[in-house]
């Protein structure tokens, strides 16, 4: 029975590669050990389809050597094979030219506390006593297959493992270990024309317990009927709702924006932003990634650099950029965290639900998902394709398709008029359902 | 590139009796079908920024996948070492699928790529290796585009040059004593520039791709690459936001193809039928657009980002057409979808690594020339758009519908191209897509990217079309 997380010798062959990079010529040296274990049961029509086992490991190395940098990654664990790898990686980042900011970061910014890998109580003892037929019945239990007018089913549980082990020559050992149990269901539908609809339903948790099989199935093919007879609306200035499934997608270009290769190359339109209040008052964002049990904390970032709790946005302005130690460098700026771990929306406008936010805002299109479509990392721009229904009264009326909405990003947030507080822990961000007025809508 | 079969037997250290001996307890548990993908991938990268190439790097990844069948059930497991002990673990989790002997015996494709790979049908022209090359080698030419690039704009602030580059040895073997070996190159140069024009900042990248060796990086390919960088840069710095709605929509040659990948390509891809969530599922053999026009998804491109001399399922690249004379005459198959349909399978079972089981996957997907001139296309529309340079694009399968994101194009008003717009995303369906295609242009280019598809894994693909005139899509706008 293989070990899914990192054996002792494991570890040893990583502090070896280290210290061999270093004897060989390197003037710092990180190494990532990686190692996870994924098993995966699929399901068509209410039946097993495919089942997937998976495990891997990655040892990482960043080498420094005068000024110079390179990065370099095998699978391939064995010793005598590695040194070979690690002797010809130092003389290829001896070819390359020189970068005086390369350097690991300040040993006082990292991380100390992450000794075990499970200081965050993401590791869930239960992975170890599941066998492959508890898993294929955890797979099943949620199956809504057959069903009036379900055309195809697929289904997905899975669970996996993940146990890393940062390094670096001035001595930093910081771990990290999680488990994650994952349900998902897509379901297709068609109507009396012969046209097809699809949604989907998902889960996924830290701790097997808290995973809610039940009537996942039941809720993609729910959300594939709900799209049932859509309808199209005229072009024209609507309020825009953003299911919380989906409002990530106008989080995510704020943090790349505020990332430190964007701002340093000027690929960003929140470049000379910090301190400025550039979002709407009343707004805040936060990087929370030291929540006990919560999925995707972590104590430190790729450096190890240590995590800790801080506003990217409070009451509309700018708080922080991401700058790793070598960016940092470069632009002539303290060093912060490389990304933000753990995002949170903060309510805004007294509503806790969706409904609420309908409520209050009374008409407008909820937006449930999207389809295509991207944003300019230079202007805000963005331009997307949308799914959702059409709202009237805090109702929905109907559902529409084949629609899009185009802006550009800081003027979209200037129109935020709600943030609600329900935003699924599963979620990688905690982006609760948004309400924008004014916003562009094609059809 | 294709080797020795010693070659790949040293690589994997394994022989033809492991080989046997690993298939055989692959399929003790009663399925109908294994088969095996030893990979070995090499990877280089050289990154240049601020003016320097300060960064790059090499990785490797090893391993076997090992797949078995029972029905068109799969079961799946890999191994990072090819260790007998490790492999048969693996195995034995893969058998798992099966429970005992199936009554269905869904592989009467047999014998479609007997005979041992043909060195002298490689499609990977490869005049300088990448493996065994110092990277030293390749910096010159990266230092060369950047010096290239900026001295066409005193605009740009910054420039980004990459160039990403793997070679991946492959050994297959199957249930059906097949045996396919392969070595793939791949060469990748991307190329980024950020200009600023007063408060204004504008960014265009542009990339290559070609399965082939170091000789691709030429001085002309730098001043091909940084010629197109700067071009229209005028016009994205006027460009607006057009007025969105229903609108005409003339599609330039070459990267346009993104719309058969999206509109179509997915929907053909004979998995999403096999399990009827396709808007086509039930299409085949029907008119599915005008007369006249084919679409074609191949393999055998030589020196092509999408072209294969074998698919990852050891079946030989080929030539697919699709659509014929307007009518749906093929999906894309692997294996299993083939089996389904009781026809052969088309080469286009691929994988992102070993660590993926083999799906139905595009490899070069284009459309052929037809007869009408690009600027007759152009003057037939009195309002609409004209759009020739895309980021991504992406569809869903049981709806049909399917978007694209323009980075630039232009308005038409009166048969003639006007104001520039830009980041626009335009959505259609589509069957009616296809169905509206007005006209074709006799202008067919295959576009040179880097395009890479998503669909569950990452695969190397690339597009094409000729301008084509669509009635009606929907464009976003103010």
């Amino acid at each position: 029975m293989e070990k899914a997380v990192l054996t002792q010798e494991e570890i040893a062959l990583a502090k070896h590669c280290l210290n061999f990079a270093l004897k060989e010529g390197a003037d710092k040296v990180r190494i990532t050990l990686t190692k996870s274990l994924l098993n995966l049961v699929g399901l068509l029509n209410g039946e097993v389809d495919k089942t997937s086992h998976a495990l891997d490991r990655s040892l990482q190395l960043q080498l420094f050597v005068a000024d110079k940098f390179g990065s370099f990654s095998s699978n391939r664990l064995e010793k005598e094979g590695l040194e070979a790898f690690i002797r010809e990686a130092i003389d290829t980042v001896r070819m390359l030219e020189a970068d005086a900011y390369r350097t690991l970061p300040a040993p006082e910014r990292q991380a100390k506390d992450a000794v075990t890998g499970r200081e965050l109580g993401l590791y869930d003892p239960a992975y170890e006593t599941l066998t492959a037929e508890a898993r294929r019945q955890m797979a099943l239990s949620s199956i809504a297959w057959p069903k009036e007018g379900l055309i195809a089913e697929e289904g997905e549980y899975s669970d996996s493992v993940f146990d890393s082990l940062t390094l670096d020559s001035q001595g930093l050992e910081a771990r990290h270990t999680e488990t994650s149990f994952e349900i998902g269901y897509e379901s297709t539908i068609e109507d009396a024309e012969g046209r097809h609809f699809s949604s989907y339903w998902w889960d996924a948790t830290p701790r097997l317990k808290d995973l809610q099989l039940k009537d996942c199935a039941e809720k993609a093919c729910q959300r594939a009927k709900d799209q049932l007879n859509p309808q199209t609306v005229p072009s024209g200035k609507y309020t825009l709702i953003l299911d919380t499934e989906c409002a990530s997608k106008v989080v995510t270009p704020i943090l790349s924006a505020l990332g430190g290769y964007s701002l340093q190359q000027k690929n960003s339109f929140l470049t000379d932003s910090l301190g400025k209040q550039l979002f709407p008052q009343g707004l805040t964002i936060l990087d929370a990634p030291r929540t006990p049990g919560d999925t995707g904390c972590r104590l430190f970032d790729s450096e190890g650099v240590a995590t800790r709790e801080m506003p990217i946005i409070e009451n509309g302005v700018v708080k922080t950029y991401f700058l790793n130690t070598y960016i940092s460098g470069k632009m002539e700026m303290e060093p912060t965290i490389e990304d933000a771990t753990r995002v949170k929306v903060l309510p805004l406008g007294g509503c806790k639900t969706q409904q609420d936010v309908l409520d209050q805002v009374k008409d407008g299109i909820l937006v449930t998902g999207f389809n295509g479509g991207n944003s300019n990392p230079a202007t805000g721009n963005f331009s997307y394709g949308i799914e959702g229904f059409l709202i009237k009264d805090g109702k929905r009326v109907h559902p529409v398709r084949e629609m899009l909405i185009t802006g550009d990003f800081l003027t979209l947030w200037s129109h935020l008029v709600a943030a609600a507080q329900d935003a699924r822990p599963c979620l990688s961000k905690l982006v609760p359902t948004l309400a924008f007025t004014n916003v562009d809508f094609s059809a | 590139m294709i080797e020795s079969k010693t070659y790949y037997f040293n690589t994997f250290q394994i022989d033809a009796a492991a080989l046997d001996r690993l298939v055989t307890e692959a399929l003790s548990t009663g399925g109908n079908y294994a088969d095996l993908y030893f990979e070995n991938t090499t990877y280089g990268s050289l990154l240049l920024r601020d003016g320097a190439v300060t960064s790059g790097g090499n990785h490797i990844d090893f391993g076997v996948g090992i797949r078995v069948l029972s029905g068109e059930k799969t079961g799946y497991a890999y191994s990072e070492s090819t260790a007998w002990e490790d492999m048969l673990a693996s195995a034995r989790a893969a058998a798992q699928i099966a429970s005992g002997p199936t009554d269905v015996s869904p592989y009467g494709t047999r014998n479609p790529s007997r005979g041992e790979p043909n060195p002298h049908a490689d499609r990977y022209p490869i005049g300088q290796p990448w493996r065994g090359t110092p990277m030293s080698t390749f910096l010159p030419f990266l230092q060369k585009l950047e010096a290239q690039v900026r001295s066409r704009d005193t605009r740009i602030v910054k420039v980004i040059a990459n160039l990403a580059f793997q070679v991946s040895d492959i050994l297959m073997y199957n249930s059906d004593r097949e045996l396919k070996w392969d070595t793939r190159p791949m060469g990748s140069v991307s190329l980024t520039a950020v200009f600023k024009q007063g408060n204004l900042t504008e960014n265009k990248s542009t990339s290559r791709s070609f399965r082939c060796g170091a000789e691709m990086l030429t001085d002309a390919l730098a001043t091909e690459m940084a010629t197109e960088i700067v071009k229209g840069i005028d016009d994205r710095f006027a460009a607006k936001r057009p007025k969105g709605g229903q609108m005409p929509v003339v599609m330039g040659a070459g990267a346009s193809g993104i719309l058969l990948h999206e509109a179509m390509g997915h929907a053909f891809e004979a998995d999403f039928n096999r399990k009827g969530t396709s808007i086509f599922a039930d299409k085949m053999g029907q008119q599915i657009c005008p007369k006249g026009i084919q679409i074609i998804d191949d393999g055998t491109l030589r020196g092509n980002r999408g072209s294969l001399n074998f698919d990852d399922e050891g079946i030989p690249g080929q030539k697919t057409y699709m659509v014929e004379d307007g009518v749906l005459t093929s999906y894309l198959h692997d294996r299993i979808s083939a089996a389904h349909y009781g026809v052969r399978p088309t080469g286009n079972g691929r994988r992102e690594s070993f660590r993926y089981a083999p799906i139905p996957r595009m490899r070069s997907t284009y459309m052929e020339s037809g007869i009408a001139q690009a600027s007759d296309l152009i003057a037939e529309v009195s309002k609409g758009i004209y759009v020739d340079e895309f980021s991504n694009g992406q569809v869903q399968i049981g709806e049909g519908d399917f978007t694209f994101y323009v980075k630039s194009g232009y308005l038409i008003e009166n048969g003639k191209l006007t104001q520039p717009v830009k980041d626009i995303n335009i959505i259609g369906n589509g069957p009616a897509a296809l169905a509206d295609i007005r006209g074709v242009a006799n202008d067919l280019a295959i576009d040179p990217g880097a395009w890479t598809c998503g669909k569950e894994q990452s695969v190397p693909v690339s597009c094409g079309i000729p301008t084509v005139l669509i009635g009606k899509l929907t464009v976003g706008g103010e």
